[in-house]
């Protein structure tokens, strides 16, 4: 059984159509990465997914199960589970600037524990912290705990959105151009922490630029060009073997950059 | 010297008189103009243009004249003043300056970026607690130099609250030139608004101090 599967999603905005039906699936700790060019759709599918933009039509279903169903003028409603399914680190970071780095953390899981609405088991706060702290670790970034958002360079800044997207636990972890905001120098060691979620077994989604690291960080790649999928296959299928002539012409015009 | 200390005294009760309404008004103005400042950005057009038009009509008319109005207006309508002096200054001044207050809130509020909703989101945060444990905070890190013209002007606009007879610190003092010929009382009051405007100015530089450590 696939862990994500998406089938016919589609978005407008007023008269134009930006996504037209995508269908795509994902298995238990793969990676897919997403490329394509600028305007194609590929931040509004991510935002679709993690429910920042309510599609008008289409099913998305985690673990087998619909976690979100939409007909053409009826938009159903998404619970917290659903929500929590996903989770979503942006281009430009969004952490609290009023937190500390631990708090940035610990503020959501806190606030989830005690929700009269929630179900299932309830975290005590020193199981958040003792999990803050080991995602610090996991991400290098210990001795920044107590640490402002405004003290820290880009790339620590984002280092510390994943953390704290993944103290969530989310099912499926979604990246938005994670590096593209950041200094060239300081996309290593955010595409290392991603490197290394792979390694422990994360399903993720990655929208990039850096068609380098989805060469090698991905199990699957999908192309989408114009609000529908192109071209889709394996990391060596769509670098090395591209089918159609738009692909082709977004590869080489991306290794000119 | 006697004299002196003793119309010191005197006065001082009529800044006390300066203080209620000054105390009441923010009381009650600032919670008041966060629900304005909600209204009036509702994605409910009825409302938030509703709200709007009362925020222009309140901040386009003097105060004095809504003093005014409140006090004399059910007067003329009905035939007897409804309200007293004190809660009809209470009331004027808190509507107005709620208005005011909005429109700050209002500023800050939107100056927020939708990144930091949507992150709030995405972590399952509820609206309430975004806006509560994230959006607030970076609001009034905002709006404090704006908010802190505000509440000065207050502290000055008290004595408007003469016009409909509530007695404050400029009416203690006129009743001296009037019942014994001495001027000086009247210009001795701007010690007392000095005294008072110098202390808020501090309390807000503490604030703004407070609130250094980040950065929105
Ligand atoms: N909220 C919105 N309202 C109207 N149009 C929008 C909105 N969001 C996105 N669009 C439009 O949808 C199209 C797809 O945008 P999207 O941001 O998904 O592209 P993208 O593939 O992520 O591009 P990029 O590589 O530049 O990030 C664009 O034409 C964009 O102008
Ligand atoms: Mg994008």
């Amino acid at each position: 059984m696939n862990m994500l599967e998406i089938k016919g999603l589609r978005k407008r905005f007023g008269s134009i159509e930006v996504l037209k039906g995508i269908d795509l699936s994902l298995g238990k700790g793969e990676v897919l990465s997403i490329i394509g060019s600028s305007g194609g759709g590929k931040t509004t599918l991510l935002r679709c997914m993690n429910f920042l933009e309510t599609a008008d039509s289409g099913e998305i279903m985690v673990n087998g199960k619909s976690v979100y169903h939409a007909c053409e003028g009826e938009k159903p409603v998404v619970t917290p589970e659903a929500q929590l399914s996903f989770g979503l680190v942006f281009q430009q970071f969004n952490l609290f600037p009023q937190y500390s780095v631990l708090e940035n953390l610990m503020l959501a899981p806190k606030l989830r524990a005690k929700r009269k609405s929630t179900i299932g088991k309830r975290e005590s706060m020193e199981e958040i912290r003792a999990r803050a702290e080991e995602l610090l670790a996991t991400v290098g970034l210990t001795d920044k705990a107590d640490a402002y958002p405004c003290q820290l360079s880009g790339g620590q800044q984002q280092r510390v959105a994943i953390a704290r997207a993944l103290m969530l636990s989310p099912e499926i972890l979604c990246f938005d151009e994670p590096t593209s905001a950041l200094d060239p120098e300081l996309t290593g060691e955010v595409l290392r922490v991603i490197r290394s979620l792979k390694d422990s077994e994360r399903t993720m989604i990655i929208v990039t630029h850096e068609m380098e690291f989805a060469r090698h960080v991905s199990d699957k790649v999908i192309f989408i060009a114009d609000g529908v999928i192109a071209e889709e296959g394996t990391p060596e299928e769509i670098f090395d073997h591209p089918q159609s002539e738009k692909l082709q012409a977004f590869l080489s015009h991306s290794q000119k950059e | 010297m006697e004299q002196f200390i003793s119309i010191t005294l005197d006065l001082l009760n009529g800044f006390g008189e300066t203080l209620t309404i000054f105390f009441v008004t923010l009381l009650l103005a600032l919670p008041l103009g966060l629900l304005i400042a909600f209204g009036s950005m509702s994605r409910f057009k009825p409302l938030s243009a509703l709200t709007r038009g009362f925020v222009w009509v309140i901040r386009g008319t003097p105060l004095m004249l809504q003093l005014l109005v409140v006090y004399y207006g059910p007067g003329l309508v009905m035939g007897q003043i409804l309200l007293t002096e004190a809660y009809a200054v209470y009331l004027t001044f808190t509507i107005n300056y709620a208005c005011y207050f909005s429109e700050i809130y209002r500023g800050g509020i939107e100056s927020i970026s939708r990144g930091q909703y949507e992150a709030g989101k995405v972590l399952g945060m509820t609206k309430g607690e975004v806006f509560f444990k994230v959006i607030l905070l970076q609001v009034v890190k905002r709006i404090i130099p704006p908010m802190s013209n505000e509440v000065i002007t207050l502290v000055k606009d008290t004595s408007l609250a003469r016009v409909i007879g509530y007695y404050e610190l400029i009416y203690f003092a006129q009743r001296y030139s009037k019942n014994a010929g001495l001027l000086w009382p009247l210009f001795y009051t701007a010690v007392y608004y000095l005294v008072f405007t110098a202390l808020l100015t501090l309390l807000f530089r503490w604030l703004e101090k407070k609130l250094d450590y980040f950065k929105t």
